[in-house]
């Protein structure tokens, strides 16, 4: 049913429908667009031959040291007609349009002048001003490649095709934001990711229209289904091992320019919990620690409410040698358990938040003042329980189980609409909460897929890579919810 | 259509709430406001009047006092109880209630029904009869040992767990279940008072919802090992000086189609722990003697214990199930009594003993 659909492939729509009227280039043109630019740059020079040729660039933008290499040395000593000869790169470039060439001169290009001819070329000199490859910060993982994305698009989508060696490794870029001229590329493998995905992101990026793009998060509020939701629709990742394995089971990988995050989608619910170091353990452990990863999850979002609940509302369920504990933690206290939790979770929040913010070496300080200050003086002083400040701190580190940031940060705000329900309801606030999240989690979609696939709708062979990791050998199959063009992930098939 | 769409959302989630049975109207239940109450100790007063007690506050290291009410009723006192002390006496947590001797031989029915129609109450409440002013014995060791009632409930429930072979534990839903059911006799554990000390004495027969009797110490071991645990830790034999352990029983019952003979196979397993007589266990003739000693005891005694539930017309093995066969009508319980009552018996042992010692051929 869903092959069906949109069977034509809608031809692309690459650049932003332009709403400037496009202006020949002349030189007077160039001169006035570079006017007050401090470091734009105008150089008359003389070949070997005589001929007058003007360069033009942005000097801030440009590899200086390539520009003698590659322009200024071959005009001095080498003698040939035109001026596009002179040029070693092979990507030199005629331009028409004034438009064309303000962005070549905003990517980084220098632009030639023949003044002889009148022609202006662009040879791409980009200064490639980028930190070094280095160790995923947000997904580190102790087996496996230790490389990550940088800000350099073109250093990605290289790190992606090194995986890829394949020609149907198909990328198509766009430019979007009318400040930021961010270029965004869509990568995906044809013959296995389905063409309606592809079809679908063009479209969407094509439909943006915005000013500045700075991050690929930003990118993804702009293609998201559902934009009120607590729960990321595309997966940020910074692994290009994670991108190359998506791609190959016929998802697509979005890569933003001078963004380090790239964006995988359709995705489900259950991506979010699976990390690229599941593949390379062995299959038992794997299965184990997504579990563990699941409970985490669910611990972290149930557990203060569930204490909530009970020392509200159902003291009849605590078994007597725990309620024995609570009615001893709980007998001299001044707040009430929602409200004892609720100033302990905001407290938690606006220390994870600090962290965060802080240089590494206030962050040791800030955790010695979190960690005793807050935890033991806290009790000390009679404002909160012990048992609550072990909860706690069960519920902050099994948050940080997940893979995904973005989950672990949403974690905390269904804890508190939980907490919430917990107080006024009890368990059957905290029941009543749980059937919101799942239904909501049942209507979410990425790239207009199921979301919560392939618990719903049901895919029973998807299974075996879900809760549990199944030995690779038995995954025979890609994903059947992500419908990819080519379905099985072996060559000879018995 | 969104508003459609909103109301309809509504009515569900009304629907459902109002589909669980919640009221919108709650207790307060929040811990540190409320005292749950894990025991209470039902003596009889007069002719009328009930006296009822438990120990404030439950469950926190603070000093304990005992409160002692005499009430017409339970809840009652239940309710009294809330006007003298501090905090609210909840029943959810009720774990323990001890009955007097004297009130249980008058019949329990009347009081344990009050805890069976209380959704706050659990089943899983242990029930035991005290002999002796069990209100003495809490308020003397009140300043011996802090949470008294909490260890009580331990005890108790340290003996119930994974049938521990000591004590006859029974909950308030296996209580229930054999009171109503017409082939069973309820019995539970008694517990002897004296000024500082609580002694397990045995276990408390029941006919009906009355207390008739209570099987010594010596009958209740066997009574452990033909019914309730099926398991003793230790078993003492005094007549042959022998102590057995880990003894384990397997019971096969049969019933004549006529219901007027019975055949009791018990196969015994279990390891010799101490031996104190005469007899050289290195022999082989000696142990076999030995073994026939046992034998001979436990046939007797088991004869005994039976006989003393045909006087008392108590059937706590639950024999009368046997009766029961499919695609047949079962007979009344008056019926089973009075064949109960007239039963003639063979016991059998089948004894299997690791002596721990080697054995001469």
């Amino acid at each position: 049913m869903f092959s069906k659909k949109n069977k034509k492939n809608n031809d692309p729509t690459k650049t932003l429908p332009s709403t400037t009227v496009q202006t020949p280039v002349t030189l007077d043109n160039l001169k006035r667009v570079l006017a007050n630019i401090d470091e734009a740059e105008i150089i008359e020079r003389q070949t070997n031959n005589g001929q007058q040729v003007m360069l033009l660039y942005i000097r801030s933008l440009v590899n200086l040291e390539r520009l003698n290499e590659a322009i200024v040395e071959p005009l001095n000593t080498s003698s040939h007609l035109t001026i596009h000869e002179y040029m070693i790169s092979s990507k030199v470039s005629r331009m028409i349009t004034l438009e064309e060439a303000e962005t070549h001169l905003l990517r980084g290009n220098v632009i030639l002048y023949g003044m002889d001819h009148e022609e202006f070329w662009a040879v791409p000199l980009q200064n490639t001003l980028s930190r070094s490859i280095q160790q995923s910060g947000t997904e580190t993982i102790i087996y496996g490649a230790k490389d990550s994305f940088s800000e350099l698009l073109e250093q990605n989508i290289t790190m992606i095709r090194r995986r890829i060696p394949l020609m149907n490794l198909k990328t198509e870029s766009f430019t979007i934001g009318s400040i930021s001229k961010t270029e965004v590329v869509i990568l995906y493998i044809e013959g296995i990711t389905n063409p309606d995905y592809v079809s679908i992101a063009r479209k969407k990026i094509a439909s943006i229209d915005f000013d500045q793009f700075l991050d690929s998060s930003q990118v993804a509020a702009f293609m998201e289904d559902h934009k009120h939701s607590v729960f990321p629709q595309f997966q940020e990742t910074d692994r290009p091992d994670s991108c190359a394995f998506s791609l190959g089971i016929g998802k697509l990988v979005i890569l933003v320019g001078n963004t380090s995050y790239a964006l995988i989608a359709p995705i489900t619910f259950f991506h979010l919990f699976q990390s690229p170091e599941d593949y390379f353990l062995r299959w038992i452990i794997s299965s184990f620690l997504r579990c563990i990863r699941y409970l985490s999850f669910i611990i972290s979002v149930t557990l203060i409410p569930f204490y909530v609940a009970v020392t509200t509302h159902h003291y009849q369920m605590i078994p007597l040698q725990i309620l024995f504990v609570l009615l001893e933690s709980r007998s001299k206290l001044p707040f009430s358990p929602f409200w004892e939790a609720f100033l302990m979770l905001i407290t938690l929040e606006i220390i994870k938040e600090a962290s965060l913010r802080m240089p590494t070496k206030s962050g040791q300080t800030l955790g010695v003042i979190g960690g005793i200050v807050i935890g033991q003086a806290t009790v000390a002083a009679g404002f909160s329980s012990n048992v609550l400040i072990v909860l706690v701190g069960i519920s902050a580190i099994a948050s940080f189980l997940v893979p995904n940031y973005e989950v672990t940060k949403s974690n905390s705000l269904l804890q508190f609409i939980l907490l919430i329900l917990a107080a006024y309801l009890g368990l059957f606030g905290i029941l009543l909460g749980a059937i919101g999240i799942l239904t909501h989690l049942n209507a979410l979609s990425s790239l207009k897929q199921p979301y919560f696939a392939p618990v719903a709708p049901f895919y029973l062979k998807e299974w075996k890579d879900l809760f549990i990791r199944a030995p690779l050998p038995w995954m025979k199959t890609r994903p059947e919810y992500l419908h990819p063009v080519q379905k099985w992930r072996m060559s000879r098939r018995r | 259509m969104r508003w459609i769409h909103a109301a309809f959302a509504l009515t569900i989630l009304s629907g459902i709430i109002a589909t669980t049975g919640c009221s919108p109207f709650v207790e307060n239940n929040t811990i540190e406001e409320i005292a749950p109450v894990i025991f209470w100790s039902l003596n009889q007063s007069d002719d009328r009047h009930l006296e009822i007690s438990t120990l404030v506050p439950p469950l926190i290291h603070e000093k304990k006092r005992m409160l002692t009410l005499k009430v017409d009723l339970q809840k009652q006192g239940g309710k009294e109880f809330n006007l003298i002390y501090y905090r609210e006496l909840k029943p959810g947590q009720l774990r323990v209630i001890v009955i007097n001797e004297e009130l249980a031989r008058k019949g329990v029915l009347p009081l344990i029904s009050t805890y069976l129609m209380d959704t706050d109450i659990s089943q899983r409440l242990y029930l035991i009869i005290s002999r002796g002013n069990f209100e003495e014995f809490m308020r003397e060791q009140l300043n011996e040992q802090a949470n008294l009632d909490y260890f009580l409930y331990r005890m108790l429930k340290h003996y119930e767990a994974s049938n521990q072979g000591e004590m006859s534990i029974l909950n308030l839903h296996q209580f229930k279940n054999k009171l109503f059911s017409p082939y069973a006799d309820p019995y539970l554990p008694l517990f002897e008072v004296k000024k500082i000390n609580l002694t397990y004495k045995g276990t408390a027969m029941f006919r009906h919802d009355k207390m008739i009797n209570m099987l010594p110490l010596m009958d209740d071991q066997i009574f452990q090992l033909i019914n309730n645990d099926h398991y003793l830790k230790l078993f003492a034999v005094p007549s042959s000086d022998v102590i057995l352990g880990h003894v384990r029983s397997k019971v096969d019952i049969d019933l004549d189609p006529s219901y007027k003979n019975m055949t009791i196979k018990i196969d015994l397993t279990g390891r010799l722990e101490e031996y104190r007589g005469n007899k050289n266990l290195h022999k082989r003739e000696d142990l076999a003697k030995l073994h026939q000693d046992i034998e001979k005891y436990l046939v007797s005694r088991t004869s005994d214990l039976l006989k003393t539930m045909q006087q008392w017309k108590i059937d706590p093995l639950e024999i009368g199930t046997r009766t029961l066969h499919p695609f047949s009508k079962p007979i009344s319980d008056s019926e089973w009594l009075n064949l109960w009552e007239k039963m003639k018996f063979k016991i059998e042992y089948r004894l299997t003993i690791q002596p721990l010692v080697n054995v001469n051929q």
